[in-house]
């Protein structure tokens, strides 16, 4: 009978909310802000009592809450909050319950008043080096939410705020999407502090600015924003707080999100902003000129702004000798083109010009596909989707069974999907080095895009053969014409030409060679290296034969 | 941040806007109008038109100089007045919206004829018409933009194909290299200037120009590369083919893409992959018809956006092009057409320049 009553109070109190809402067409505030607004501005007022009710009414209700009361120094009651699981129990024993109960030696027998009590513990006790004191209620609140403890003294009308703030996290580890052969090994992790650490540490300069701001109204996610003073364009900086300040979402779990708040285009499949886990990357991108995007519990970091060829480049390609990495980023864009155009190529050759084939290999085709039921468009689309989908189911997989998955796979796709007569065996190798192709992009989320595109490609084939395709590949390029990140066209350094970002676009020049920074950027400083005027002569530098 | 509005397309961009704007659909068949008129004087003739193109060039060139922040249609008010100007503007409008429709309609003939025999030619012309519209939306850096990207893309299969075909070609058939007064010389020299109307595209580019001061220098480039292409494409089929045959051939150039082998035979013919690439070459050209159409009726109903009339034109345009009934049809009408345009494209700039230097005309820089 009880329950009943209640769940039909319960629904009465829901229609009558349904009503009121409809009536007034008010929206509803938002009541984890809401208890946080009431306190906005209002200050301590020095009695433990109010603030106990206070913190009861917010943050009390939950039960990793820690409440310890205690006297500080034997005499002035006190209250120290504190999330027991975000902070190091040591520290709060050691390094603030300890200070505070217990009066040091040279305080011994002195005896205190309240009005210096504040100076006394922050100048002569405390051994702490994030020490703040602060009034606004609202504020501690807030720290006590990200992990600080709080020390409220009876009387004082400003309250200790101690940095203990500690979370388990991961160890340093390399980073997993990007491996690379030669080049620094690690990655960033879900912490902002050390992320922000490894990035300061490679760039020891003044000129190394970090913005900080809090995104989220709950979640209240700490968003670093670095750049180089002196070197990046300030129109991108006030383009990108503008930005920022106009997202309003209740958490940023990952920097993924704020991608898709800052970006320009959110239409277009192609990425406008680069994300990395590598910190010497971060660091090479300030140097050049661009402004990096850290979040807190992200371990990638977002780069603006993006333009395409960034996402056919590895860090390895600086750390190795130019010649060899020139020859391999041109693999790679091969790769990458692969991976957009090979099927739908297949598919026009197949079914409308055989005649541009040479013949001997035209009859090796046709003998392949004599078997098959299906036209060539129809094949090759369902070779694709299944590829897709194993691929998929790889990722997700638990790795025992992947490999069990990824043999199957194989097997079905390769060698019985022949033996079947659903696909022909040119087909098979097609998808294959298509779907390779696309593994060789450096970028997941470009390769992403192409992975995509290729769909409406192949349709395109089987329906106007390689007409077609250059139609879709006018659009595809025409649409990436206009795309722009930030103020910068997507396509610099190619189109509109520059220079000097030409030599580290298809190639990468030598490190010499590229004495400027890349101008589609609007570097304030535009001078990467000094060359000397003389270059050293071989005879000084090394050691010739003779003299040896 | 959208930095459109600004004056940033270069020298180089402008040149590269002209080039791929003229090359165009007209290069198959440009090798049949030259070999018509003079023989084996073909690329004697193919030089003088590009020498009459340059003069219509310079002339819009110049008044692009003299009125460096506006257009044509904005200037011809300033000069002869507000209705005269805008009714010059309904012609250029009229005739480019022309110029486009028969642009689609020759290369659907093209694509049906030659690659995809079944496909009925509306549909081929929707698509490339399509294709323009979707692009003509875009903003004008984006559309430099666009000619800057596919600028390479035209020169290299239009000289791969000129130079392979070297192999077949023989001397004897481009002698004698001037023309005998039986020829209709003229006729077949306006002709081929007509191939390089589009350049008048220029005129919407000066107002965005770094430097409006260079155009003379980009439309000269312009004219010399896309000229010189032609000079060579013309010389190349004469030679392989000799002018009695081509006279025979409606797309000469298609059909040297066809004579010629990729050394080590690693495509069998190369007239489908020709066909493919040169949809690019069409493109630009339809677009920056299209474009212009569009930014012309934008500026003479003073709007802020151009985009609007994309798609307005879109059936118009459409309509326009299946207006013939057939290819013999059609290319009658092209080459009337274009000998007509030329009234348009240069000798209305002429006489705009000519009041405005009698009227001591000039927009301020």
């Amino acid at each position: 009978m009880l329950q009943t009553a209640i769940k039909g109070g319960d629904r009465m109190k829901l229609i009558k909310g349904y009503r009121r809402t409809k009536q007034q067409k008010q929206p509803k505030k938002l009541p984890a802000n809401h208890t946080l607004a009431e306190f906005e501005g209002k200050k301590l007022s020095g009695s433990l009592q109010e603030l106990e009710g206070i913190i009861d009414s917010t943050v009390g209700k939950s039960a990793d809450l820690a409440i310890r009361k205690l006297h500080v120094f034997g005499r002035f009651p006190a209250v120290m909050y504190s999330f027991s699981h975000m902070v190091q129990q040591a520290v709060v024993n050691e390094d603030i319950l300890k200070p505070f109960m217990h009066a040091p030696m040279h305080l011994q027998g002195r005896s205190i008043e309240l009005a210096q009590l504040p100076d006394i513990l922050l100048y002569e006790t405390l051994y702490h080096g994030e020490v703040q004191l602060q009034g606004g209620i609202d504020l501690l609140i807030r720290a006590i939410l990200g992990g600080d403890t709080v020390v409220a003294v009876e009387g004082m009308k400003e309250a200790f705020i101690i940095g203990t703030r500690s979370v388990e996290k991961r160890s340093i580890e390399q980073p997993a999407t990007e491996q690379v052969i030669r080049g620094p090994r690690e990655g960033f992790i879900e912490s902002l502090g050390t992320n922000l650490a490894l990035i300061r540490y490679r760039l020891q300069s003044t000129e190394l600015r970090i913005d900080s701001r809090e995104m989220g109204s709950r979640s209240k996610s700490k968003i670093a924003i670095c750049y180089m003073d002196g070197i990046t364009d300030p129109e991108v900086l006030k383009e990108l707080d503008r930005r920022l300040s106009e997202v309003e979402i209740d958490g940023i779990l990952d920097s993924g999100y704020l991608e898709q708040f800052i970006e320009d285009n959110k239409w277009s499949p192609f990425p406008q902003v680069q994300y990395t886990e590598r910190p010497d990357k971060v660091a090479a991108n300030l140097l050049e000129g661009r402004v990096a995007i850290l979040v807190d519990g992200s371990p990638l970091a977002l780069v603006i702004p993006t333009v395409f060829g960034q996402f056919y480049q590895t860090v390895e390609d600086y750390t190795e000798r130019f010649l060899l990495m020139s020859a391999i980023r041109l693999a790679r864009l091969v790769a990458l083109i692969f991976s957009l155009v090979f099927p739908s190529l297949y598919v026009a050759i197949i079914s409308f010009n055989p005649e541009l084939i040479p013949t001997e290999f035209a009859v090796a085709v046709a003998g392949g596909r004599a078997g098959v039921p299906f036209p060539a468009v129809i094949e090759v689309l369902i070779m694709e989707v299944s590829m897709e989908v194993l691929r998929e189911a790889t990722i997700r997989l638990p790795q025992q069974v992947g490999g069990a998955l990824s043999i199957v796979g194989v097997l079905v796709i390769g060698q019985a999907a022949v033996a079947a007569g659903f696909a022909s065996p040119i087909t098979v190798v097609i998808i294959a080095l298509t779907t390779i192709g696309s593994f060789a992009t450096p970028a997941y989320n470009a390769a992403l895009a192409l992975r995509l595109l290729r769909f409406p490609l192949i349709i395109m084939a089987g329906i106007f053969g390689l007409y077609g395709i250059m139609v879709g590949l006018i659009v595809i390029a025409n649409h990436v014409l206009s795309l722009k990140s930030f103020g910068v066209p997507y396509l610099s350094p190619l189109v509109p030409g520059d220079k000097e970002g030409m030599k580290d676009l298809l190639i990468r020049a030598p490190i010499k060679w590229m004495k400027n920074r890349p101008a589609f950027l609007h570097p304030q400083d535009n001078i990467k290296l000094h060359v000397e005027d003389q270059a050293p002569s071989p005879s000084t530098g090394e050691t010739s034969p003779e003299k040896r | 941040m959208d930095n459109t509005q600004t004056r940033q397309i270069t020298v180089l961009q402008t040149a590269a806007i002209l080039v791929s704007t003229i090359i165009g659909v007209g290069v198959l068949s440009l090798p049949l109008f030259a070999a018509r008129a003079a023989e084996s004087a073909a690329p004697i003739i193919t030089l003088i038109g590009s020498v009459i193109a340059f003069f219509g060039l310079a002339l819009v060139t110049w008044l692009g100089i003299r009125f460096p922040d506006h257009t044509i249609i904005e200037y011809s008010e300033q000069i002869i007045g507000k209705w005269l100007g805008r009714l010059g503007s309904v012609f250029i409008i009229a005739f480019f919206a022309v110029l486009t429709s028969l642009t689609a309609r020759e290369f659907g003939e093209v694509v049906v004829t030659a690659v995809l025999k079944t496909t009925p030619v509306e549909v081929t012309v929707i698509v490339m018409l399509m294709l323009a519209a979707i692009s003509a939306r875009k903003s004008l850096t984006t559309f430099a933009y666009i000619h800057n990207f596919y600028f390479p893309l035209l020169l290299v299969p239009c000289l791969m194909i000129a130079i392979l075909s070297l192999n077949n070609a023989e001397i004897i058939n481009l002698q004698p290299i001037i023309w005998s007064p039986a020829n209709h010389v003229f006729v077949g020299v306006l002709t081929i200037a007509a191939l390089f109307q589009g350049s008048f595209i220029l005129t919407l580019i000066i107002p965005s120009m770094k430097q409006p001061k260079k155009a003379m220098k980009a439309s000269l480039y312009g004219i010399l590369i896309a000229g010189g292409l032609y000079i060579v494409i013309v010389a190349a089929s004469v030679s392989v083919f000799g002018s009695e045959e081509i006279k025979k051939l409606l797309w000469p150039t298609l059909e040297l893409a066809k004579a010629t082998n990729l050394p080590a035979n690693i495509l069998e013919r190369l007239d489908a992959a020709f066909l493919a690439v040169w949809v690019t070459a069409v493109f630009t050209t339809l677009l920056s018809s299209y474009f212009l159409t569009a930014y012309a009726m934008k500026q003479l109903f003073r709007l802020r956006e151009h985009r609007v009339f994309s798609f307005i034109l879109f059936p118009f345009i459409f309509f326009m092009a299946m207006v013939p009934q057939n290819v013999t049809q059609l290319y009658g009408i092209i080459e009337m057409v274009g000998r007509y345009g030329l009234i348009i494209t240069i000798a209305y700039p002429a006489l705009l320049l000519l009041l405005a230097m009698i009227r001591k005309k000039r927009g301020q820089m």
